[in-house]
This record gives structure tokens, C-alpha cells and sequence, in this order.
């Protein structure tokens, strides 16, 4: 792994070496980082995340509602069609969230929830529709009513699933809010600076905003999968 | 070995299961009593239930154990909350514990957490319930492992705690659905002690087991039903039921080393597996 790391930096010291060169030069984006970091990088990246965990909460206790409803008969097919949802395109709908909620902030917030809760339910009916057979019929012999069953079975037995899924989705949720963030101009973030970057050919500060996003991504997604590994010791996903 | 039969303890009558219209199991009936042994405290019943594949055996043992609605027929088990020592209840889901092959346990409780959930509803004190956890984690060899998930088990471990937490659920009776599938000789050795110290804990503990291995069957259980295909009239029916039953006491053979009576038994059961 470090080697392709190594590579790749060698590769781009290189070939951006030159007077002429499509990439910006190693120099050229830490000249972007200062940028950023004197325009308060520091207050966007705090922006974004507040964003981000705010919308995956409130999509999370939306999307564990329908998928924990799934099982009971007569709210199976409004969950199901819940998950249809993901295939809607992104910019249509929010014209007419914009038409219901007038603030930005909120407006962000709710088009976020609305296409993440799509998203999780999609996953977490799949973490209820995997629980084999005998996990139900286990908890029946121990004389489980159909309420403890769902408690210690589907809830109690599946949390580690669940937080697996927000990990997993965690990445539509970061590339989203980078796209609600520009579209929607609320209070600054990432998708912000990535917007204003954009429009003024900033190279430099385009690919340091990429490396932060990545490197914002790729720590998220390790500390999520090192809490569930901490808390849950039972978890062997 | 003198031995006697006392009260009725599992009465099985006529029954049957159907899936969408569709007969698995018909007109199963059995009865299996208290037996006593002169000079042995506590005899256990262990009976095992042989047969081809696909002849209904779980589908026998979901009926007895609630998890599958039965379309006629009774279930009836020995009521141990009664002081008439005849009184019997009808089995309901849970009276009847069930070990599956993959020994399924709690993945998120600990073997202390899981035998304490088993004994949620008894009408035992706290400090009793903890007394009679303490005292099966040291009988049966699990206080390295109180504090260990499931994951964290061997499978001799995951065995016993899932044997243990159904015997404190359901209380004296414990269906085991091919307890010895897929098992190496060492495990095997671990699940027939269990099924020993089962039977030394209490007269009345009922041990009911599949397996395709007859030989095994002959060792461990004083009973063995055969569950296949009847023919009846020249007619072979789709349907399973108890073809045969031998009871290995009264034919001399319960509690014995294996010898050449039961490899007798042993082709006699091959032979009526066989045509059905």
C-alpha cells in the first residue's frame, strides 16, 4: 500500500515537474491549503461535518422506523417503496423541497435526510432480510413473545449491522453533502469552497479541497468501523 | 439391569403437520415414561429418532417443539408444576427446548448473560437463579468462558451453553436436531457426555436426538424411533411416520457396551430405513 502511495506522489512530482502541465504541481496545491486555511478551512470542515452527522442521525432513527416496520405485513409495501426512492434523481426533487422549506440551512438539512433515508432502509432491510431462521425460531424456544423476539433478535442482535450500514452509506452521505453544499449555499462547507474554487479555474485549491474530502472520508469510515469493534466485541462483520 | 417404568412423561398422539396443503408428517404417535434403575439416582430418557433424509424428522421435532402449528393431533408433556405426579399439560412453544445443529445462541449475550435470560421467567429467587448458573457453569465445565460471546466459544462451549440455556427455559426436555452433524470425534465425545450429565442431573431430563449415525443411536439412546415413508396396502405414502420403534431396555440392550445384539439391531434398522 505504501509503496502505490509512494508511487503515485513520485508520479505526480514528475509529471508536473514541466513548465506546461494539465495537474496542478505538489507546490501549487499546498499554495492551496495556505489559501484555504487563511479563508478558515478549519470552520467549513466543521460546517460540513455538523451536516453530515445531523442529516445521518435524523435519516438513521427515519430509515430504522420503516426497516424495523418491514416484517409487520400490512407496512411491508410502504418500506419497500421508501427504498425505491434512491432511483430518483437528486436536482428535480429538491426544486420542490425548496418550495416547502424556505430557510438554506434547513433546506439542506432535509434533502440530505430525505435521499439518505432511501439509502439506509435499502440497507438495513437487507440486514433484517439476512437474519437466518434460527435466530427467530432460537429466541421462540426460549419463550420469546413476538415483541422480544424483535427486541433481542432484529434490535438488540443487529446493532453492529446497524452502525456497519451508516458506515457503508457513510460515503453517499459525504459526496451528497458536497453536492447539496454547492447547490444549496447555506453556511460555507466544503462543497462551498469546492463551488468558489471551481469558478475561478483554482486548481490548486480544487485538488487540496479533493485530498481533505478524501482524508475526511477515509477517517470517518475508521473510526465508525473502530467503534463498532470496541463496543461490540461479539461483532465479527 | 433392573428397571422399571413409572409415570408418563412425553405422549405424542396422532400427529401431523401440513405446509400449504402439502402432508409432511402423519399419524405419529408415541409415549415415553419415567424410567427408574435400581441403585442409580437420576436415569434420564435419551431417545433418538432415525431415518432417511427428508423423511420429516425436523419437521417432527418444530411440532414438538411449538414452532410449527400442528394440523391434528396432541402434544402432551408431563406437568411438573402439579403435585398429581399423572398431571400433564399441553406442549406450548418453549415447553420443549431445541438445539439446533449450528447451535444458535444470543450473538450479542455473554454464556452468563444468555443462562440468565433463560432463566427470566422461572419463579426462582435472583439469588437462587445465580446459585443454580454458578453451580451448571462448574458442572459442566464453562467458568473460563462466563464472560465469552458466542464467537468467542469453542464449539464443545457453544454446545453446552446452548444445551444448558434450553434446559433452564424449557425445564426437562430438550430436543438436539443432528446434534453430531459435521462433528470431529473430539466433539462427539463432548456432546455424549453432555448427554450423560443430562441424565444424571434429574430422573425426569428428556433427551430427544436425530442422527443418521444408527451405530451412535445404539450407544447413546434406550429408544430409537425410525421415521420414514409408511407403505400401506402395497401403496408407498409421501408422508413421514414412525415405522418402527425399538426400545432398548426391554430388549436387554439399554445401558450396555456395544455388542453383536446391536449390530443385529443395528441392520435391522438399515434394512427398514431402507424401504421407506
Amino acid at each position: 500500500m505504501a509503496v502505490w502511495i509512494a508511487l503515485v506522489f513520485l508520479i505526480w512530482f514528475i509529471g508536473t515537474s514541466g513548465q506546461k502541465h494539465l495537474f496542478p504541481s505538489p507546490s501549487q496545491v499546498l499554495e492551496g491549503f495556505q489559501g484555504l486555511y487563511a479563508e478558515g478551512l478549519v470552520v467549513h470542515i466543521f460546517n460540513s461535518l455538523c451536516l453530515c452527522f445531523l442529516s445521518i442521525f435524523l435519516a438513521m432513527v427515519i430509515a430504522l422506523l420503516f426497516a424495523y416496520s418491514w416484517p409487520i405485513p400490512l407496512l411491508k409495501p410502504l418500506s419497500e417503496f421508501v427504498t425505491k426512492f434512491r432511483f430518483l434523481p437528486f436536482t428535480g426533487l429538491s426544486f420542490y423541497i425548496t418550495l416547502i422549506i424556505h430557510d438554506a440551512r434547513n433546506m439542506q438539512i432535509w434533502i440530505m435526510v430525505i435521499f439518505l433515508t432511501t439509502f439506509l432502509t435499502t440497507s438495513l432491510i437487507g440486514v433484517i432480510k439476512d437474519i437466518p431462521e434460527e435466530e427467530f425460531d432460537h429466541a421462540k424456544t426460549l419463550k420469546c413473545s413476538r415483541w422480544e423476539v424483535l427486541w433481542q433478535v432484529v434490535i438488540l442482535g443487529r446493532i453492529d449491522y446497524v452502525i456497519d450500514a451508516i458506515r457503508q452509506n457513510l460515503a453517499i452521505t459525504w459526496m451528497m453533502l458536497v453536492t447539496v453544499e454547492s447547490i444549496v449555499v447555506a453556511s460555507g462547507g466544503l462543497g462551498f469552497l469546492i463551488k468558489n474554487s471551481d469558478k475561478f479555474m483554482n486548481h490548486g485549491r480544487i485538488i487540496a479541497l479533493q485530498i481533505i474530502i478524501l482524508l475526511i472520508g477515509l477517517f470517518l469510515d475508521w473510526s465508525i468501523n473502530f467503534l463498532r469493534k470496541a463496543i461490540f466485541r461479539y461483532s465479527t462483520i | 439391569m433392573e428397571f422399571s417404568f413409572k409415570e408418563t412423561l412425553l405422549y405424542v398422539e396422532n400427529l401431523s403437520v401440513a405446509y400449504d396443503g402439502n402432508v409432511i408428517i402423519k399419524d405419529i404417535s408415541l409415549t415415553e415414561k419415567d424410567v427408574v434403575r435400581s441403585g442409580v439416582n437420576a436415569t434420564g430418557q435419551v431417545i433418538a429418532i432415525v431415518g432417511r433424509s427428508g423423511r420429516g424428522k425436523s419437521t417432527f421435532f418444530r411440532a414438538l417443539t411449538g414452532l410449527v402449528p400442528l394440523h391434528t393431533g396432541k402434544i402432551l408433556i408431563k406437568d411438573f408444576e402439579s403435585n398429581d405426579p399423572a398431571a400433564a399439560k399441553e406442549a406450548k412453544e418453549g415447553d420443549i427446548g431445541l438445539v439446533n445443529q449450528k447451535y444458535t445462541l444470543f450473538r450479542h449475550k455473554t454464556v452468563l448473560q444468555t443462562l440468565k435470560y433463560a432463566l427470566r421467567k422461572s419463579t426462582l429467587s435472583e439469588t437462587d437463579k445465580d446459585k443454580k448458573i454458578k453451580e451448571y457453569i462448574h458442572k459442566w465445565g464453562l467458568e473460563n468462558c462466563a464472560d465469552k460471546y458466542p464467537n468467542e466459544l469453542s464449539g464443545g462451549q457453544r454446545q453446552r451453553t446452548a444445551i444448558i440455556e434450553q434446559l433452564f427455559s424449557s425445564d426437562k426436555f430438550i430436543v438436539l436436531d443432528e446434534p453430531f452433524s459435521g462433528l470431529d470425534v473430539g466433539n462427539i465425545e463432548e456432546v455424549k457426555q453432555s448427554f450423560d450429565l443430562l441424565c444424571t442431573l434429574s430422573e425426569y431430563n428428556t433427551v430427544i436426538f436425530s442422527t443418521h449415525d444408527i451405530e451412535l443411536a445404539l450407544r447413546l439412546a434406550q429408544s430409537v424411533y425410525v421415521i420414514g415413508y409408511p407403505t400401506i396396502n402395497g401403496d408407498k405414502k409421501d408422508y413421514g411416520t414412525i415405522i418402527a420403534k425399538y426400545d432398548l431396555r426391554e430388549m436387554g440392550l439399554a445401558w450396555k457396551d456395544y455388542c453383536e445384539k446391536h449390530d443385529k439391531l443395528y441392520d435391522e434398522i438399515v434394512h427398514q430405513m431402507m424401504n421407506s
